[in-house]
């Protein structure tokens, strides 16, 4: 089952505390008051929630919502399939 | 001392409800906040909470996601929390919340035995059970012994000297007592005092177990056959102000603390002693200025384990005079359990009530009478008793004694 930019969204809301209709993809994290520790945070719930590492060069340079977003959607779904393939998750935890 | 100091603002939350009124109707109506857990660990069966507490079952954030106008609540480690929704209540109480000008320099004494339990036990429990290689990266903000002062800061922009006072079980009451004196020497008009504590976690849990300080059935104070204390969560703040302060913007005086006292045992790590008990006891009458035949409601630190109560009830039979009968002992952890750093704040809270209403509410639990703990007890149903003062006693693990005297406002 392919990872939804919405379910990667849903997460992100829940740990930035940013309202969800407030990501919108070309809003900057900046913008929306989601400084370097939140970002953090983040990417640890997203690493949670799919099973994916990021490591920190590779959302060092994100700015904007959609950036993050594409760079989760792209390493949820590998993940996805190779799990859908059988087999093991490149998972952190 | 020429400054008086002036009690304006009340907040709690236990496991009796959220908010002062649920506490105290519940408190008065003899209802406990006492049940039987029965919680195996998610991850580890094995590993399972089976017996009485004091759990909160959750709280009501939507007055504080309201005021602060995003959802600052959602990340809070339970005890900082309790902390934010107790003084939410009081600043809100005192006609505070929101007073910029006067928050800016409004100080935060706030006591806690521990920080962020349910935090720290996540954390643990995804390295060493679950296997993993990381934890959350606000573990270190959220578990700090001074996690909810920050909280209260940031949410309520209080811009004051801040920071938390830990004395085992005596935590709230060392800082009430000591933000009392900050007011009294001029260092501010106006302090956040109280404390919160959550550790109704799977560590903490088999920590109490281990000490051997759990009751298997229910908390009862003073009564016979009392088999140890109860462990309870929660917080209770309360709005300190100079009181010339608080009547010239008209504030509701809820009572003045007129006394405290404090004292250490120098003695034994968990075997509480008469001496140093007393002397805490003896410095709060002293500093009142109220004799020890004055009519008063005690709000005794009342356990429930079988040295406690007999020590406490050795202390004040020491110390009351005048005849015991014209003075009257409740114990409120039968209702509330054991609120460990919040526990001085939460007593003392709802002794002041009880001062204001003229009733002493009942002891839970008691079972029957104990020679050693003859003592002028609060039972059966809410009494009136008209007291002139409160003594609020908490003494703590390691010796640590704090004892607060209020008279009405």
């Amino acid at each position: 089952m392919s990872v939804s930019q919405d379910s990667i969204l849903d997460v992100i809301a829940e740990e930035s505390l940013v309202e969800r209709s407030a990501l919108t993809p070309d809003a900057t994290l900046e913008s929306l008051g989601i400084q370097s520790l939140d970002i953090i945070s983040i990417v640890f719930a997203l690493e949670d929630k799919f099973g994916i590492v990021l490591e920190q060069s590779e959302f060092e340079g994100v700015t904007t919502v959609k950036q993050l977003v594409d760079i989760i959607e792209v390493k949820a779904n590998a993940v996805a399939e190779a799990g859908a393939a059988g087999a093991e998750p490149a998972a952190k935890a | 001392m020429s400054v008086r100091v002036a009690v304006t603002g009340l907040g709690c939350v236990s496991a009796l409800g959220q908010g002062v009124q649920a506490n105290w109707s519940k408190l008065k109506d003899g209802v406990t906040g006492i049940r039987r857990l029965s919680e195996p660990h998610p991850d580890q069966p094995r590993l399972i909470k089976d017996g009485p507490a004091a759990a909160i079952d959750g709280v009501d954030t939507t007055a504080v996601e309201a005021f602060a106008g995003r959802k600052v609540t959602a990340q809070l480690d339970p005890v900082a929390a309790y902390a934010v929704v107790a003084t939410h209540e009081a600043l809100t109480a005192a006609g505070l919340i929101g007073d910029a000008a006067t928050l800016a320099s409004t100080f935060i004494v706030y006591g806690g035995a521990s920080g962020g339990n349910a935090t720290m036990e996540e954390g643990y429990t995804r390295i060493l059970l679950k296997g993993q290689s990381s934890v959350h990266p606000l573990t270190i903000p959220k578990t700090m012994s001074s996690a909810a002062v920050s909280q209260l800061s940031m949410i309520f922009g209080i811009k004051g000297v801040a920071f938390a006072i830990s004395s085992a079980c005596s935590s709230s009451a060392h800082a009430i007592s000591e933000a009392a004196y900050m007011i009294r020497a001029g260092r501010t008009k106006v302090a956040i005092a109280g404390g919160c504590d959550a550790s109704l976690n799977y560590g903490s849990w088999y920590s109490w177990l281990a000490l051997q300080a759990m009751a298997t059935d229910t908390c009862r104070p003073f009564s016979i056959d009392r088999k140890g204390m109860v462990l309870g969560e929660g917080a209770a703040s309360l709005v300190l102000e100079d009181y010339d302060h608080a009547r010239a913007r008209g504030a509701t005086i809820y009572a003045e603390i007129i006394g405290a006292g404090g004292s250490s045992d120098a003695g034994h790590l968990t075997a509480p002693s008469v001496e140093g008990a007393s002397a805490a006891v003896r410095a709060a009458y002293a500093e009142s200025g109220i004799p020890t035949d004055t009519p008063v409601l005690v709000s005794a630190h009342g356990t429930g384990t079988p040295l406690n109560d007999k020590t406490e009830t050795e202390v004040m039979r020491g110390i009351l005079t005048g005849g015991l009968d014209r003075h009257r002992v409740i114990a409120t952890k039968s209702a509330h359990g054991h609120l460990l750093g919040a526990g001085g704040a939460i007593e003392f809270l709802l002794g002041v009530l009880a001062l204001r209403e003229g009733v002493a509410p009942p002891i839970l639990g008691y079972i029957g009478p104990d020679p050693e703990c003859d003592l002028p007890l609060a039972l059966g149903k809410t009494e009136a008793f008209e007291a002139d003062a409160l003594v609020s006693n908490s003494f703590a693990f390691g010796g640590l004694n704090s004892v607060l005297i209020a008279k009405r406002g």
